[in-house]
């Protein structure tokens, strides 16, 4: 269980708790907060790997997974958001489809069918909504693996996936970084139906639409040149 | 008019040269060429400055300070990818160097936390 975190102290410690209760390995990424985030993982029993600078999400991810995969006796790698917004059993329900071992990969959408009946008054809103399907729609990648939900936070790999995984784009172009990675190998992904709780606080700190062209702009200087 | 020509092919030319080439020890010597003969150029303007007329003239620009004015925009082009490039090179190694540093403490200090058991990722229920 992964878990990068920037700046959530009101919230973290409570969804550590929380995330506890059913995965017993819980690692949280500091990604160089400036409150005390910190220090409120350091109250939980959750492994805590502090980056001494923040360097975005995406770079948070690849170093929890670094150290997941350190440890042996781990078989799936859950990457879950530190505001609150996904719900435990939802991951627990991905973690069984791949233990299964139908899919190598398990996606969190909130725009399949069955999540769209189970979200209740909290759904999501309508400018998100359309912005989420158009890069599900548009990406090439996202539309091979035909997904509905691109960008997330929720996902299960196993333990082949995660070694394999080398996420490079730091900033919030991960997500789609991920989606081709996945689309590139032979690896079978499933998207599984889940619930965002959309609150003041997780609308405050997710994802806006201008940071979309910061995101584009990632991306497409990522192909250029040899280096990546 | 030769000048157009020559403008679009530069700046078409060094993006492309960012895009597909290895910025190997040949892109570097070539960048220190350009260089040198960048100075040589300048020195050979100041000196004489109606030869650079003449070849603007050629070129269809009308004086010798526009051309040089155009080659600037060029040279700016090939300037700010190349400090493009160089920024996100840096960018890779410091996450690397960071991730490393961030691990190698999270190791010693997690262990002293949670235990040697923690450590190897047994799926022991958690007691607090």
């Amino acid at each position: 269980m992964v878990v990068p975190v920037f700046n959530e102290d009101s919230v973290i410690a409570t969804v550590v708790k929380e995330l506890l209760t059913v995965f017993p390995n819980v690692v949280c990424v500091d990604d160089g907060s400036a409150d005390r985030s910190a220090a409120e993982i350091a109250t939980t029993r959750a492994h805590l790997v502090r980056h001494p600078m923040n360097l975005g999400q995406g770079a948070a991810l690849q170093t929890g997974l670094s150290y997941a995969l350190g440890r042996p006796g781990g078989q799936f790698f859950v990457t879950f958001d530190a505001d609150g917004q996904h719900r435990v059993e939802d991951a627990l329900a991905m973690v069984d489809v791949v233990r299964g071992g139908e899919c190598d990969v398990a996606l969190g959408s909130r725009f399949l069918a069955e999540a769209e009946a189970t979200q209740t008054q909290t759904s999501v809103p309508a400018h998100k909504r359309l912005l989420l399907r158009a890069i599900a729609a548009l990406s090439p990648s996202a539309r091979k693996l035909e997904l509905t939900d691109a960008h997330n936070g929720l996902r299960v790999l196993n333990r082949d996936v995660a070694v394999h995984l080398h996420i490079t784009m730091n900033g919030m172009a991960h997500a789609s970084e991920i989606v081709s990675f996945l689309s590139a190998g032979s690896w079978r992904v499933q998207e599984v139906p889940v619930a965002i709780k959309y609150t003041d606080y997780s609308m405050a700190k997710g994802q806006s639409l201008i940071n979309g062209v910061n995101i584009l702009f990632d991306l497409s200087v990522k192909q250029r040149g040899k280096l990546s | 008019m030769w000048i157009q020509v020559l403008l679009i092919v530069g700046a078409v030319a060094s993006l492309l040269a960012f895009a597909r080439f290895e910025h190997g020890v040949r892109m570097q010597a070539s960048k220190k060429l350009a260089f040198f003969g960048f100075v040589a150029l300048t020195v050979y303007s100041v000196l004489r400055p109606n030869d650079v007329n003449w070849v603007a003239n050629r070129l269809g620009v009308g004086r010798g300070a526009d051309l040089i004015l155009y080659i600037m925009a060029i040279a700016m082009i090939f300037l700010v990818l190349n400090t493009f490039m160089r920024f996100r090179a840096i960018d890779r190694q410091m996450t690397d160097l960071v991730r490393a540093l961030a691990l190698r403490e999270a190791e010693r200090d997690n262990a002293e936390r949670l235990g040697a058991a923690a450590m190897r990722g047994e799926s022991t229920p958690a007691s607090d």
